[in-house]
Formats: structure tokens, C-alpha cells, sequence
């Protein structure tokens, strides 16, 4: 827990980390908390009751008779388990790709027999006609591989543009903003919770592969990267081992604002009804309902304060990583 | 320079036609919901021989015959474990070439041009958007220029700039919508109801007062949204160059700190603020979705969200070529800002 006691720690920070553990905490234990009504299940006798009131609805209930508390605890639960999830692979994913983009550049080469294997796998995978051709192509392949093993044969190689493709990739992705991409999207995919997942991190990893392709073009150039490729280390592990880990600092400050990002945006989704299947609790889904009943402030209040003290938390939370992301960790 | 514009113009489009081509093939995948909501209800047919499987079967060919649903997709296709060539008569292709020539099919709920109704829902989204942007724009550029000149307001300013971005779009449209257009609180302004009251016949003087009271509040909201950003962002870059060794002489020359903000920093400050206002448009694009919704505007964002729901695609893909568009322009506008601003730029050596 080097990240928790290194440095000093605001008293903003600690009720922020305070909160953010709060809500993950009510996400993990929502379905056994004894809750008197469950989001699902209207409770039509008190619709749009005020909070505090003689019905047992302790946050009131929405316009169509949900009990909000219920709805809170369980939107929590949502929120968590679709942001966190979706940043941290988004994260993974960025970091990869960009950092092989970062380290090789379009400068790496692979041999013509491993292209011939690459190329007959692909062939299997996508099941194309001919399929001995194929075999015949993976054959030729992996005994070139070999005898290239044994005889010490160098073999011609053909360039990977990597750093073309991922940053290719990730311009076309940003073209279209990102809702209206999600929104285009949840459209055409039947959503649910996994797909709706995928959909966010498929749209999310651009930024962090941007950020830590920008970190690695430094780290790349360092005099203990250089020192790892001259000891004789495999460029690959150079690249994990070595160099990875330290292209990985920027992302300690994106991680928390990615998280906020993707909860503005998980919000926004349903509360414009687009994202999850209505049954699912969600915070933006029930504001949503304020609408019907713009009399109805308990309903707007709550989530609402949810939302900014998450969001507010998170980016407070980014700050301390960039204070203390200055001076290297001891 | 004007290779590097078009360099980066022709990587855009062909991104553009790469997203707008993912998001059609995928459409097309699955056609079965679409088919179903375009299909005439049993009700409206009361003329023919409606229940009978053969009837039901005849349209719904028509229907596919209608859509165009019954060509195959793409230029291959696999079936049954075996590759097929289809030739040029495939709806992609179709699509493409049509696209080409400015005509994006017909939607497949109203049967409408999907060009048509693009065109209807931008006298909203149009005047929403620009009017954003040059208020976030103006604003923030004001704001940042006296920001920097460190007033004794600057930390608290700074401090609610900052809460301002944390908050997504909907919160702040949702907090104007029940703050000044609900009759439990303020109603200053209306909030729906815009394409009822248009077209009756009034003088123009209340139309266009109707048209700027619907307008009002979702052009604050939008650039409320956008302003924080920009004059963190100026206000930033205004600092760090008012520490330079040019802005001491400046002073030194007996300046007054405005005059020193104002003629010198200012432009070496702003490049940075020039590639967030290109960032920003298609940005706008996108949060016009939010805000049309909530305060119900027959706009472009409107637009996309009941094709999303009813899974018209067509307008989906229109929607989806359009916001690419607004990003071509916004690319376009920086760079003309760009050559503006930086004289490196203009005379390379």
C-alpha cells in the first residue's frame, strides 16, 4: 500500500477515498442489505411520496412509485460495476497497445516464415476456401521456422507498421465524438450490461494509448532501457519488464478522471434511455423521471449529489497522484 | 501548409467513411427488429386479407423489397461454411454510391429522405451549437485575460471553474431546466413546446421572441459546459507565459500588466486553447444530443436518439456521417486559426 502512506494526504482526499470506498462497498453488499423495497418492484399505493414521510419510503419514491434509496443503492452497484471495470481494461488495453506502438515504433520486422504461419492462421480462423492451401502455407512455414532455428539461416523480414495501425485506429475512433458513437452503436448491439462494457472500453482506450505511447517515446530513449538491450535481454521483455512500468505513470492521474468520464457518460446513457434495459437501476435513469414531476425535488436532489460528490471525489483523487507522481516513489 | 491541411482533411475523411461504414455493416447485421417496426400494424390494413401466413410472409417481402433488405450486404458473404461473391449488387455498395452522391436512403420509420431530415433538424442544432461555441469562446477569453491578471478573485473563480467541468452535461441543462422554466420555481422560460407554438401564425417579432426564449437556456447549458475548460485552459497557458523573460521586458518597459496580457502574451498563449476549440465542436455536436433532449428541441440530437430507439438506421448513419463532418470543419477552423495566430506557421523556413 505504498500509494496510500507515502505521501501526505489532504482532508479532502481522505473523505473523498472515504467516499469512493463507500459506494464501492454498498455496490458489493447491495443485493444483502435489508432494504424495505426493491428498485424493481413499484410501490404504485405511494407514487412521487415525499422523503421522510408516513410511508416507509425513507428517500420518498419517483413518479412511478420506485423507492428511491433503493434505486440509489442498486444505481451504485450499476455505476461500479460498468465504470470500473470498463476504465481499468480501457486502461490495459490502451497501455498495450500503446505502449508496443511507443517502444517499435514501425520499425520492427518479422521473418517471412512466422508472416506464412501468421497468414495461415488467419486463413483457419476466417475458414476461407481451400483450406489445404492453407495447411500447405502453415506447413511450409514451421519447418522454415525451424530450419532457421537450427541453421542459424537469417531470413528476409517484412516491416509491422504497429504504431501506424494503433494510432490509425485510435484517430478514426476519435473522429466521432464519443456519445454520438456510443449512442449509434447501443443502437445497432442489443445492450446489456457486458455488451454495454465492451462498447465503453472499445471507445475509451484511445486516450490512454495516446498517453502512454507519449511516455514510452521518453522512456524508450533512457539510459536503463538502452542498458537492458545491450545485457541481451529479448526485445519483448525489454519492452514488459523494463520499460512498460515506468510508460504506465501518466496513467495514474488519467485513471480516476477515466472513471469520471465513463460515469458522466454511463449517466448521460440512461438518462437519455439509450443505455441499459429499463428494468436496470441506473442514477441518470432516475433523474430521468424529474421530469414527469418537476415538483418532485427529492428525486433530482439525491442522485444528483451522488453524481457530483463521485465525480468530484475521483478528480480530487487525480490531483494527489499528480502531486506526488513529481517524486519518484520510494 | 496547404498540403499539410489536406493531408490531414483526407485522413479525416477516410476515418470518417471508416466509422460510417463499421456502424452501417453493423446495422445491417441483424435486420429483424427493423423489419419488425417498419411493418405495418394489422390495424391499417384493414383493406386486405390481413392474419393469414401467406398475407403476413407477402408483407413483409414488401417491406424488405422497400428497405432494400433483400440484396445481400456486402461484396462477399459467407454462408453455410462457404465464401460467396455477390458482385456490385449488394446494399453496400448501394449505400456507398449513393452516399457519394449526397443521397443517404430514406428512413426507414417515415420513409422520409434521411437528407431531408437532416436538413429540418439543423435550423435548431445549427444556430444551438455556433451559439455556444462563440459564447464559451468570447467568454473564455475574457474570463482568462483577467484571470491572469490575478485579480483578488482569481481562486475562488478557478475553484468554480473547475466544480463546473466535474459536472456532465445533463446535470447543468437539468439544473437550468427546473431552476428557471418550472413553474414551482422560476418560469422565466418555456420549457418545450417549440414546434407548436412556431407554426402559428404570429407576427414575426413573437416568433423569433418565441424561437429566442426556447433557445435561451440550452445555449447557456452548452456553453456553460464548454466555458471551464477553455479558460482553465487560457488562463494556464496565460500564466506560464507571463513568467517569461518577454513579458518582464514588456513590464519593464513601463507597461501596464493589461497592455502586457493584451499584446504580447496573448497570442503565444492562445495556440494551445486554438486545439481544444477543435476538440470542441464535435465535442458540442455530441452534447447538443444531451441538451435537445432535455429541453425537447426538434434538432439533429433528437433526431439521433429516436432513430437509436427505433433502430431507423439510415438516420443513424446520416447522424453519424454529420458529426463527422462538424469534426472536417472544426479541423478546418483550427488550422485557419493556427495560420493566424503563429507566423512559424505561416513562413516556414
Amino acid at each position: 500500500m505504498a500509494l496510500l502512506n507515502s505521501t501526505f494526504i489532504s482532508w479532502s482526499q481522505k473523505l473523498a477515498i472515504a467516499w469512493l470506498s463507500f459506494v464501492v462497498l454498498i455496490a458489493i453488499l447491495a443485493t444483502t442489505l435489508p432494504l424495505p423495497y426493491l428498485p424493481g418492484f413499484p410501490d404504485l399505493a405511494h407514487v412521487a411520496a415525499p422523503p421522510f414521510g408516513a410511508s416507509n419510503h425513507w428517500l420518498g419514491t419517483d413518479p412511478q412509485g420506485r423507492d428511491v434509496l433503493s434505486v440509489l443503492i442498486f444505481g451504485a452497484r450499476t455505476t461500479v460495476l460498468l465504470t470500473l471495470p470498463a476504465a481499468v481494461l480501457s486502461a490495459i488495453l490502451g497501455a498495450l497497445l500503446g505502449g508496443a506502438a511507443g517502444f517499435w515504433g514501425n520499425s520492427i520486422r518479422l521473418a517471412v516464415p512466422y508472416w506464412l504461419v501468421a497468414v495461415a492462421g488467419g486463413w483457419w480462423v476466417l475458414r476461407l476456401p481451400m483450406s489445404l492451401l492453407a495447411f500447405v502455407i502453415a506447413i511450409v512455414g514451421v519447418c522454415s521456422v525451424v530450419a532457421a532455428w537450427l541453421r542459424k539461416q537469417i531470413w528476409p523480414a517484412w516491416p509491422v507498421p504497429i504504431d501506424a495501425v494503433v494510432m490509425g485506429v485510435a484517430t478514426t475512433l476519435d473522429t466521432i465524438p464519443r456519445l454520438v458513437l456510443v449512442v449509434a452503436m447501443a443502437a445497432v448491439s442489443d445492450v446489456s450490461l457486458p455488451s454495454l462494457l465492451a462498447l465503453l472500453t472499445l471507445t475509451t482506450w484511445p486516450h490512454s494509448a495516446r498517453l502512454v505511447r507519449a511516455q514510452m517515446l521518453r522512456v524508450r530513449a533512457l539510459p536503463f532501457v538502452e542498458a537492458a538491450r545491450a545485457a541481451g535481454i529479448p526485445a519483448a521483455q525489454v519492452w514488459f519488464v523494463h520499460a512498460l512500468p515506468h510508460a504506465l505513470q501518466p496513467l495514474r492521474t488519467a485513471l480516476p478522471l477515466s472513471i469520471a468520464g465513463l460515469l458522466g457518460l454511463e449517466s448521460t446513457l440512461s438518462f437519455l434511455g439509450i443505455g441499459l434495459p429499463p428494468d436496470v437501476a441506473s442514477w441518470g435513469r432516475l433523474l430521468a423521471t424529474v421530469r414527469d414531476d418537476p415538483s418532485a425535488w427529492w428525486v433530482f436532489v439525491f442522485p444528483v449529489s451522488c453524481l457530483i460528490i463521485t465525480i468530484v471525489s475521483l478528480n480530487s483523487i487525480s490531483r494527489r497522484r499528480l502531486a506526488f507522481s513529481n517524486h519518484p516513489p520510494r | 501548409m496547404v498540403k499539410w491541411i489536406g493531408f490531414r482533411m483526407l485522413r479525416t475523411a477516410i476515418a470518417v467513411w471508416a466509422i460510417a461504414s463499421v456502424v452501417f455493416l453493423l446495422s445491417r447485421q441483424d435486420t429483424a427488429r427493423a423489419e419488425q417496426l417498419a411493418l405495418p400494424d394489422a390495424t391499417d390494413l384493414s383493406g386486405y386479407a390481413v392474419g393469414t401466413p401467406v398475407a403476413r410472409q407477402a408483407a413483409r417481402e414488401a417491406v424488405r423489397q422497400r428497405l432494400g433488405l433483400n440484396l445481400p450486404l456486402f461484396y462477399i458473404s459467407r454462408a453455410a461454411g462457404k465464401w460467396y461473391w455477390n458482385g456490385l449488387q449488394n446494399q453496400y455498395h448501394h449505400w456507398l454510391r449513393r452516399a457519394v452522391q449526397g443521397d443517404f436512403g430514406q428512413s426507414f420509420r417515415t420513409s422520409q429522405p434521411v437528407t431531408e431530415a437532416l436538413l429540418a433538424a439543423l435550423p435548431y442544432s445549427l444556430p444551438l451549437t455556433g451559439t455556444a461555441l462563440l459564447l464559451a469562446a468570447g467568454a473564455a477569453l475574457a474570463m482568462g485575460q483577467r484571470l491572469a491578471a490575478r485579480p483578488r478573485w482569481q481562486q475562488p473563480v478557478r475553484t468554480i471553474l473547475a466544480a463546473l467541468q466535474a459536472l456532465p452535461l445533463f446535470v447543468v441543462a437539468l439544473i437550468l431546466l427546473l431552476a428557471f422554466a418550472n413553474p414551482e420555481m422560476l418560469a422565466w422560460f418555456p420549457a418545450y413546446g417549440l414546434t407548436q407554438s412556431v407554426d402559428v401564425e404570429l407576427s414575426v417579432w413573437s416568433r423569433t421572441s418565441t424561437y429566442l426564449m426556447h433557445m435561451a437556456l440550452p445555449v447557456i447549458a452548452l456553453a456553460l459546459t464548454a466555458l471551464p475548460e477553455l479558460a482553465l485552459q487560457l488562463d494556464a497557458a496565460l500564466t506560464e507565459e507571463l513568467r517569461t523573460d518577454y513579458a518582464t521586458t514588456a513590464r519593464a518597459k513601463g507597461l501596464a500588466e493589461g497592455v502586457v496580457i493584451r499584446r504580447h502574451a496573448l497570442r503565444n498563449a492562445l495556440l494551445p486553447t486554438l486545439t481544444q476549440l477543435a476538440e470542441l465542436l464535435p465535442a458540442l455536436v455530441g452534447g447538443a444530443v444531451v441538451v435537445e433532449v432535455v429541453f425537447a428541441l426538434p434538432g439533429m440530437g433528437r433526431l439521433l436518439t429516436e432513430a437509436a430507439a427505433a433502430r431507423d438506421y439510415p438516420v443513424l448513419v446520416g447522424g453519424v456521417l454529420l458529426a463527422g463532418t462538424a469534426r472536417l470543419l472544426a479541423l478546418l477552423l483550427a488550422d485557419l486559426l493556427y495560420f493566424w495566430a503563429d507566423p512559424r506557421i505561416r513562413w516556414p523556413s
